[in-house]
């Protein structure tokens, strides 16, 4: 068995995009959620939760054409909701690099988000600040 | 039974300040967590993995803990009036462990009013807080709500 390949702090090119494939929004997300969260005053009559799509997109990212980045933590992020979601939409995520700076154990990387319905409105956007591993050096 | 009555904008006061009740955060809770946001990161995932990681063990999703503390609030207040979540400042500072048991304390820091006279935007800071009473995350919320008419 082999261990896949990582997208490492070297690898990341400032501002190249990279886009998700879709994902339709059920009412089984919404039930999931709500469950999870014990928060039943969102959701109601086929209203997406704000928090939903966000945490929907993290996952996107795992459906790119390139290998999944490596990530040591998720560090904060600042986010702004600008159109409401129902059930029945469908999302994509649209990202790039907006900076990078080496540390001794691994980068930081502050990442542009935005997350795109189906008729190509932005309706949730970000930056995101992660802590990306290096790549490991080779042991001969 | 009733739902509480819903605040408006004016009745809300800076300084206002709230706490929710505790919540044990799971195994079971990552395991949904990772089903519904697809993200299956070894950091969530592989107990194996993380044994030797500097955590020593998997860790809670940095946004389940965000989605946990927005459910716990509304445990720990009286709903407001909204009428949009506008946005949020948010920093993970620490890791959530299985078995970890997290609280929410929030306080309005913000009151705004806006160029329609039937609403306005309050931020509220929160942090979230562990049994050891460290501070795992924190940030603020800005939510639309509406006046009384």
């Amino acid at each position: 068995m082999t261990v896949a390949d990582l997208t490492y702090f070297e690898d990341l090119v400032q501002g190249a995009l990279v886009e998700s494939p879709g994902l339709t929004i059920t009412e089984t997300h919404i039930i999931q959620f709500q469950r999870l969260t014990g928060d039943w005053l969102t959701g109601g009559g086929g209203a997406v939760p704000d928090l939903l799509p966000l945490c929907i997109s993290s996952g996107l990212g795992w459906r790119i054409a390139q290998p999944l980045l490596a990530v040591l933590a998720f560090l904060g992020f600042d986010w702004q909701f600008l159109r409401p979601l129902s059930v029945g939409d469908t999302i994509w995520s649209r990202s790039a690099t907006l900076s990078k700076r080496a540390m001794r154990e691994g980068g930081i990387v502050v990442e542009s988000r935005d997350i795109v319905n189906q008729r190509d409105e932005i309706v949730q956007a970000g930056r995101l600040t992660l802590l990306v591993a290096k790549r490991p050096v080779a042991v001969a | 039974m009733s739902e509480p009555e819903r605040r408006h904008f004016d009745e809300i006061e800076i300084g206002e300040e709230y706490e929710s009740p505790g919540r044990t955060v799971t195994e079971a809770d990552i395991v949904m967590f990772a089903g519904l946001s697809g993200d299956y990161n070894v950091l969530h995932t592989d107990a194996e993995f993380m044994k030797s990681s500097i955590f020593g063990e998997r860790i809670a999703h940095g946004l389940l803990g965000l989605a946990i503390q927005s459910g716990l609030l509304t445990r720990g207040m009286r709903p407001y009036e909204t009428i949009a979540f506008m946005g949020l400042r948010w920093k993970f500072k620490g890791p959530i462990k299985i078995g970890d048991t997290i609280r929410v304390q929030a306080k309005v820091v913000g009151k705004k009013e806006t160029s329609k006279a039937d609403r306005g935007v309050i931020t509220l800071s929160r942090q979230v807080i562990n049994q050891r009473g460290e501070v795992v995350q924190e940030g603020e919320t800005d939510v639309m709500v509406a006046r009384r008419q």
